[in-house]
């Protein structure tokens, strides 16, 4: 046996890839694939969404979030005002006045959510911030928007759907790909979801004109909020928040009054009482 | 504005570990290398071989078992490029060069070690490879172990 001491050649177990250059490529991959399939589950909803029954949400969900309707006799006194309000923006939407329940949640951010089954929660922040009716109708108005157009639910089953993606995603890759998953996902929806708030805005400024006959409250609103909204912390629960805060929103609103022929301008009803008492308690 | 801070926030601290396990690892792993190559060229002359007998012509004196073992880690960097490939498939190349270190860097200890007993050669040399869990569920790894092991031989007309 003759014995050779040359070392093999370089290379052979390592493929001459540079990491970077790897990382880069998979990375994009990843967000690709996440928005591909946020933009899939997107359509299907879009199909699906409209064809399911307000009457079957309702059973389904109303359980799920309660809340007051307008004729329910033990509502609390804040509640009860609210879905009064609720009650005569509801009068000129093509949705029966009962459909629609409202909720108080004991929360110092500034905040209304639509929740599946006709259930809008407005937090005691909210109430603390708004000046007048008309403010608060628009609030109110943009959550009909919400119901009307469905986000509510399109936002359920994005929210699922994207779930269980980012669950499949962990399993496969761990961590830190879950992670860029769900921010390439969350971006993604991020920017239908503003899309979606700019319709709620329009549906609400309607309700608005169609009621008190100008859109006067829904500037100031946004007004309100971004005066309160000043300092690090606040701007940070805003980003986090379902409804981000944007002066485009503004700017667009104001269009929408002026092509629509509304006045901008015009007498603000006060708050009733009770809401303004109640805020007054916190 | 308001995402892209979003996005500093959240990804912020898996950035900052990628980067510097990137130029850890990185660096770290160049050093190796070098050390590997130079000493590969130094102890080329000692045969660690796989035949299970004592070749012919060879006049056996003594002989022993060796065994070392090497355990290299994996950085956050490799580990998320490793991830990454779980899901789209392909060679995991940033987990190659980590074997690659691991069994040369071990066939040089056993020959060193071999070398140091006084024998003169290394035969039936078996490498065993390992990965360490870290306990943090299925898919954490510590890093991987290599083991080699042999039968060191003196002899009596070194075959060099």
């Amino acid at each position: 046996v003759k014995f050779d001491p040359s070392l093999p050649k370089e290379g052979i177990n390592v493929s001459p890839a540079h990491p970077l250059r790897e990382a880069l490529l998979l990375v994009a991959g990843v967000i690709g694939v996440t928005a591909v399939v946020v933009l899939a589950i997107g359509v299907v909803l879009d199909f699906a969404v409209p064809r399911i029954p307000a009457g079957l949400e309702a059973r389904l969900f109303s359980a799920w979030f309660g809340g007051y309707r307008v004729d329910d006799a033990d509502a609390p006194p804040r509640e009860a005002a609210l879905a009064e309000i609720l009650a005569k923006l509801g009068r000129h939407t093509n949705h029966p006045p009962c459909r629609f329940r409202v909720l108080m949640v004991d929360d110092p951010l500034p905040n209304a959510i639509a929740f599946p089954g006709g259930t809008i929660a407005v937090t005691a922040g909210l109430l603390e911030r708004v000046e007048s009716e008309n403010e608060l109708a628009f609030v109110l108005g943009h959550e009909l928007g919400h119901f009307h157009n469905r986000d509510h639910l399109r936002g359920l089953g994005t929210g699922l759907a994207l779930s269980m993606v980012w669950i499949a995603v962990g399993l496969g890759g761990g961590g830190s790909v879950a992670e860029i998953a769900s921010i390439a996902g969350a971006l993604t929806q991020r920017v239908f979801g503003r899309e979606q708030e700019m319709r709620a805005d329009r549906f609400g400024l309607e309700l608005l004109a169609s009621e008190y006959g100008h859109t006067a409250g829904a500037a100031d609103f946004f007004e309100h909020l971004s005066e309160s909204d000043r300092g690090l912390g606040r701007k940070f629960a805003g980003y986090f928040s379902t409804h981000p805060l944007h002066a485009d929103r503004v700017d667009a609103l104001g269009q929408a009054a002026r092509v629509a022929g509304w006045p901008l301008h015009g007498e603000r009803k006060p708050l009733a009482v009770v809401l303004r008492d109640g805020a007054a308690e916190e | 504005v308001d995402d892209l801070i979003v996005v500093a926030l959240q990804l912020g601290i898996p950035l900052v570990l990628l980067v510097l396990a990137y130029f850890t690892g990185g660096s770290v792993e160049r050093r190796h290398y070098a050390s590997i190559r130079e000493r590969e060229l130094r102890w080329r002359g000692v045969p660690a071989i796989s035949f299970r007998n004592i070749p012919p012509g060879w006049k056996v004196d003594d002989s022993a078992l060796v065994m070392d073992n090497v355990v290299i880690s994996v950085d956050y960097f490799k580990r998320f490029l490793a991830s990454l490939r779980m899901i789209f498939g392909g060679r995991v190349k940033s987990y190659e060069t980590l074997l690659d270190r691991c069994r040369r860097e071990a066939l040089i200890r056993l020959k060193v070690l071999a070398v140091e007993r006084g024998f003169h050669a290394v035969i039936n040399v078996r490498l065993e490879t390992s990965r360490l869990a870290n306990g943090r569920g299925k898919n954490g790894i510590a890093g991987i172990e290599v083991l080699a092991f042999g039968t060191a031989v003196q002899l009596r007309n070194r075959p060099v």
